[in-house]
């Protein structure tokens, strides 16, 4: 079966890691440079953060979700860096077009930012078992129901595009074609998404009736099956964190 | 032990003039095997969600009469109280994973955590379940990656670790193979023997025939029969109640060989067997 979650699985000590401890060293990476104010720690925290995806072997994978934001943080350092309010410093100019100092001094802030959150998040989700992740958010009191829905989307999905593919055979075989130009391909769209869309609905009632004789509505506190595995470096890595944080709100509350 | 006891009950699925269900009484006690035959759209499924209060609670609808397992009305109760008492597998089992666990062994646990078995408990509970039905040894394997009788296996698994005193079966094994089917049936009268009531609609009808005490007979939403299999399957109306006896029935009422004793025609291979041999030796 296809997989649509980001998680890859490997034997590393991040892998081994509760999803809390992650969950802690994301709200850290992100709160402490706001606390402390400058650009350094941010870039402290994104070196860091990248080390850590290093060590989980996931360095890789990570790029691409550089790649996505990439464009997007371009136009943010085109536009900020041209047309920023405030802008007097001229920095260098080509073609007649002006980049300013505060502009791009700003958007290299916003840049920095955006890495951050993107390698701090990554690695949760690049080193956590979806399953995993949603189970912790649960048993730190996530409605139940929610986590479902979101633990659910990353098996149903990859069921539902290979039942796509079924149908998408079976109306072949009766002469429907489905492949060249984009006329044809747009036609063979409606007889393909209409018995897709009917059988998911059909699917979804039958599915939830199934929850409901499971006892998914039932009111009763939930029990886990896994053990929440704290290991000593969990431990050593949470008190680390923590220590972190409160040195940040320390230094905010002297230097202001 | 559940005993269950169905007074008068009426039901209409919303948007709908006709009742799927109606008046229908009986009484069924804790242990039996009880089976459910009808032509299509006689109201077999709606009646096992009737007892398991998926009517009229999930589908709403007008409902009338009264089901009680034990003193338990479901009418009065949630689906989710009522599934620790009457648990319900039915036809597709890809629809009945649900997709929320990576494992076959999780997948068995999502009932259980539900209502909030400890967790000592829940390992004996999904071992002891998975082996019942065969199916440990892909304990670790993603429920999607299963065979259709793998799943369905799991599906009845993982309703059996939640321990209901009543299993309600909706054609568990119309995807399966003739061997699976097997399995399926004689892990369901496994379950019998410590005193699981079960109720399986099936189109099976030799199955029904070797297995079931007594059989449901419905049609158009109205019970027309509840008795013994021998006596529904020898009823000469049977083709009006769109039922086909089974193989060995046939045969026999063609020799118009009655068994003697109950003075209704076999239908297991093994009555058909005895009632038709001595006239050979003679």
């Amino acid at each position: 079966m296809k997989n649509i979650s980001l998680y890859e699985d490997k034997d590393t000590f991040l892998h081994h890691l509760h999803p809390n401890t992650k969950l802690l060293y994301i709200i850290v990476a992100n709160l402490v440079p706001v606390l402390i104010g400058t650009h350094w720690v941010t870039t402290c925290f994104i070196i860091l953060s990248f080390l850590f995806l290093l060590c989980g072997k996931v360095a890789q994978k990570s790029l691409p979700m550089l790649g996505f934001s990439f464009m997007i943080l371009l136009t943010v350092i085109i536009i900020q860096g041209i047309f920023r309010e405030g802008n007097v410093t001229p920095l260098y100019s080509f073609w007649g077009i002006t980049f300013y100092r505060e502009g791009l001094t700003f958007a290299v802030f916003v840049t920095l930012n955006v890495i951050n959150i993107l390698l701090s998040f990554a690695i949760l989700v690049l080193t956590t078992k979806p399953s995993d992740m949603v189970e912790a958010f649960v048993q730190l009191g996530l409605s139940p129901k929610i986590g479902y829905v979101v633990s659910s989307v990353f098996q149903i999905i990859p069921h539902m595009s290979e039942k796509m593919a079924t149908i998408t055979d079976a109306q072949r075989s009766r002469g429907m074609e489905t492949e060249g130009s984009l006329l044809i391909r747009l036609k063979a769209f409606v007889p393909l998404i209409a018995p897709v869309v009917m059988n998911s609905l059909i699917d979804t009632k039958e599915r939830a009736i199934a929850l409901e004789v499971r006892g998914f509505d039932l009111s009763v506190r939930k029990t886990f099956l896994h053990a929440q595995k704290r290991s000593k470096l969990d431990k050593m890595g949470q008190t680390l964190l923590f220590l972190v944080l409160i040195l940040g709100i320390l230094w905010r509350i002297i230097v202001c | 032990m559940a005993e269950i006891q169905v007074e008068h009950l009426k039901y209409k699925y919303p948007l709908t003039n006709k009742p799927a269900l109606y008046d229908i009484s009986f009484r069924i006690s804790a242990g039996e095997f009880i089976g459910i035959v009808g032509e299509n759209g006689a109201g077999k499924s709606t009646l096992c969600q009737a007892l398991t209060g998926i009517v009229p609670h999930f589908h709403k609808g007008a409902y009338g009469g009264k089901i009680l397992i034990d003193d338990l009305e479901v009418k009065k109760s949630s689906i989710g109280v009522i599934c620790q008492k009457v648990g319900l597998v039915f036809q597709n089992p890809f629809n009945q994973v649900t997709g929320a666990k990576l494992t076959v062994y999780e997948e068995v646990s999502f009932g259980l955590e539900n209502m909030g078995i400890p967790r000592e408990e829940m390992h004996k509970r999904i071992d002891s379940a998975l082996k019942l039905l065969g199916i440990y040894e892909y304990r670790k394997r993603n429920p999607f990656d299963l065979s259709g009788g793998q799943m369905q296996r799991m599906a009845i698994a993982s309703i059996i670790a939640m321990q209901p005193e009543v299993i309600i079966l909706d054609e568990p094994t119309s995807q399966l193979d003739p061997q699976g089917s097997e399995e399926v049936f004689q892990a369901v009268q496994q379950l019998t023997k410590v005193g699981i009531t079960i109720i399986m609609v099936e189109h099976k009808i030799e199955k029904i025939a070797q297995y079931c005490d007594r059989v449901i007979l419905l049609k158009d939403g109205k019970l027309v029969d509840f008795a013994a299999p021998q006596v529904i399957f020898s009823r000469s109306d049977l083709a009006e109640q769109g039922i086909v006896a089974p193989v060995y029935t046939r045969l026999c009422q063609a020799l118009e060989r009655k068994n003697i004793e109950t003075g209704y025609y076999p239908v297991t291979l093994q009555e058909a067997q005895a009632v038709l041999q001595p006239r050979r030796e003679n």
